[in-house]
């Protein structure tokens, strides 16, 4: 493979489950909901999805069970804001050690073996490769809904002003609930594309800060759908010189903190202002 | 007043059991018990803490000894997980990884009565054993046997994080290549994380397409996605680390620098068990079979008589001390091969 192919082909693959998180995180904190738990529901995506193909030997029964895992956890998340009105903060931070924890566990008690997972039937390259065209064909499915349908204007209300849409005779808390249930079936899905996608196996900590770095790709993409998954594009380029180039002078330490930095930057307000939803992370009490 | 009742009907249940546990050790030794305290990979790496592990399980099965491991999922799990063993009776403490040693220097300070012992690091305490290894020695025959190896004159190491522990299996791998031939170009790359699995394929990926047909992974578990990639690749290889990783894919693995952390942790449990005093330094290299190749199982065809007969000069000239292998990148520039006879 030509340099420059081999460049584009791995900042695509590194990029792949950046933008599924990040997509994850411009739908619920649309919403009004901030999902700080992407890290956990890709874990949970990644281990339900191996765990799910080992029981059944089909790598797309796996895929499905990632993505009702990366569901059901992002639907705790927005229960637990919605009916009980808590801390989003410590909400995502409990569900974090919960699902990367959990899936320590669970390879204990379903493989019998603490680490990793045995191999397990994956969906292979071609799988990959599909799963990466999901992803950038999510992005523009995004955009659509928040931006063109009726839904996608409650959502983007509910993270702006909830009492808003309450006065008009919509129920925010379910609004919010769901999108956070869809924005966890896309964080899971991202997990699906590191542990059966790319690999066939799951890791302990093999999402290794993803979901961090997603949450970058947010801020830094605006809330915006086409801007996150540009900033998680950018990312996974940088991953990608950084594997390339590495050892060429430039500290590889400064290229790993370069999407927190570029985070910061834009909440500096550097090359224009960054502003979040303006009810992102507040509970909304009637 | 009424916490002063609890307190008085628990004093004498301590007392109890503290005496019963005194004259439960005196009378029989059946009861040692050894607890280990795991780096961030974890069990399963089947890799370094796995052998730390096997080591563990093999004082279990020879000395009678009971078992207990706590993993560490962050830096931040060391000290209690340390403090939380210290607390008990243990006979030996095992602290699996460099990275512990400051913590471990302050619970060894803090609990002076117990007995401790760490891999990879020194740490300067009466009564702590600190287990280190000659990696580079052993991996100067892995740079050695993949240059024998290698169609493409070019070969790859990959590394988990940059740091000196990981430099010393770098510089010996490098240097073993130079030795055999000094055309040989190695490429090195760092995962920069022990558990990054996505990412240690990745990187492994890179360097195949680079030109390495093999590839040495010292990456802890993200050396899991080294070994995957490699299974699509006809005509490359990997060596794996730390424990015999060559039944992993049979035939893929050219070898394994095992590092023997379980011969070391059984050793120093022998040790606790016959109460002599902690040993201070324990440097196993090839000379103690503490670091070496494997016998290549599934890789005879490929490796060939010749270059195992040349693998077995080149260890005594290092056991001789013939050959200095470098532990650190200075050292390797500076490293010109030894003409043997």
């Amino acid at each position: 493979m030509s340099e420059p192919a081999e460049f584009l082909a791995l900042a695509l693959v590194k990029a792949a489950p950046l933008i599924f998180a990040a997509l994850a995180g411009v739908l619920c904190e649309r919403a009004g909901i901030l999902n700080i738990a992407l890290e956990g529901q890709l874990a949970a995506g990644a281990f339900v999805a191996v765990a799910a193909a080992a029981a059944t030997g089909n790598a797309l029964a796996g895929l499905a069970a990632g993505v009702l895992a990366g569901a059901v956890l992002g639907g705790v998340l927005g229960f637990a804001a919605t009916r009980f009105g808590v801390d989003q903060i410590v909400a995502g931070t409990g569900l974090n050690l919960l699902a990367i924890g959990g899936a320590a566990f669970g390879l204990v008690v379903i493989f019998g073996q603490p680490g990793a997972s045995p191999s397990v039937a994956s969906l292979g390259a071609p799988g990959a490769h599909l799963l990466i065209a999901t992803a950038l064909a999510c992005a523009f499915a995004l955009h659509l809904v928040l931006y063109h349908t009726p839904w996608g204007l409650r959502v983007r209300a509910c993270g702006e002003n909830p009492r808003a849409v309450a006065s008009a005779g919509l129920d925010p808390k379910s609004i919010r609930l769901l999108a956070t249930t869809v924005g966890g079936a896309l964080a899971g899905l991202g997990g699906v594309y590191l542990s059966l996608g790319e690999l066939n196996l799951y890791s302990d900590g093999m999402s290794a800060g993803r979901g961090f770095i997603a949450l970058a790709a947010v801020i830094f993409g605006r809330w915006t759908p086409l801007g996150a998954t540009g900033a998680a594009l950018a990312f996974g380029a940088l991953s990608a010189l950084q594997f390339i180039l590495q050892r060429s002078g430039v500290p590889s330490e400064l290229m790993q903190a370069l999407p927190y930095l570029a985070a910061l930057a834009a909440l500096a307000g550097i090359a224009g202002r960054a502003r979040a939803p303006r009810a992102d992370g507040v509970p909304y009490v009637e | 007043m009424s916490w002063i009742r609890p307190a008085v009907f628990a004093a004498p249940i301590a007392l109890a059991v503290a005496l019963t546990g005194c004259a439960g050790s005196s009378i029989s030794k059946a009861s040692m018990r050894l607890g280990m305290v795991t780096d961030i990979g974890g069990l399963g790496d089947k890799s370094f803490n796995d052998s730390a592990y096997a080591g563990l399980k093999e004082a279990k099965a020879r000395l009678g000894a009971e078992i207990e491991v706590l993993e560490s999922k962050s830096a931040a799990d060391y000290q209690p997980n340390l403090t939380a063993l210290a607390d008990e009776d243990y006979a030996e403490i095992y602290a699996i990884g460099f990275l512990m040693n400051n913590d471990l220097a302050q619970v060894a300070s803090n609990y002076p009565q117990r007995r401790f012992a760490i891999v990879d690091a020194v740490v300067d305490r009466p009564n702590v054993t600190s287990i280190t290894f000659k990696e580079q020695d052993g991996s100067f025959l892995a740079g050695a046997l993949a240059a024998m190896v290698t169609k493409s004159r070019t070969i790859g190491f990959l590394g988990g994080m940059d740091i000196p522990l990981l430099r010393k299996f770098e510089a010996g791998y490098a240097a073993g290549a130079r030795e055999i031939d000094p055309r040989v170009t190695v490429l090195v790359k760092y995962v920069g994380s022990f558990e990054d699995v996505a990412s240690g394929k990745e990187l492994a990926g890179v360097l195949f397409n680079s030109g390495a047909d093999i590839v040495f992974v010292a990456a802890g578990k993200s050396g899991l996605g080294a070994f995957d990639e490699v299974k699509a690749r006809d005509h490359d290889y990997v060596i794996g680390v730390d424990s015999n990783q060559d039944a992993l894919i049979p035939g893929k693995v050219l070898t394994s620098m095992v590092k023997r952390v379980d011969v070391a942790v059984f050793r120093v449990a022998r040790d606790a068990r016959e109460r002599r005093i902690p040993r201070g330094t324990l440097e196993l290299g090839l000379a103690q079979d503490g670091v070496g190749l494997t016998d290549f199982a599934y890789t005879k065809a490929i490796v060939g008589a010749a270059a195992i007969a040349r693998l077995a000069r080149l260890r005594r000239a290092i056991i001789d001390g013939r050959i200095v292998p470098p532990s650190t990148r200075e050292e390797l520039a500076a490293f010109r091969p030894v003409a043997l006879r």
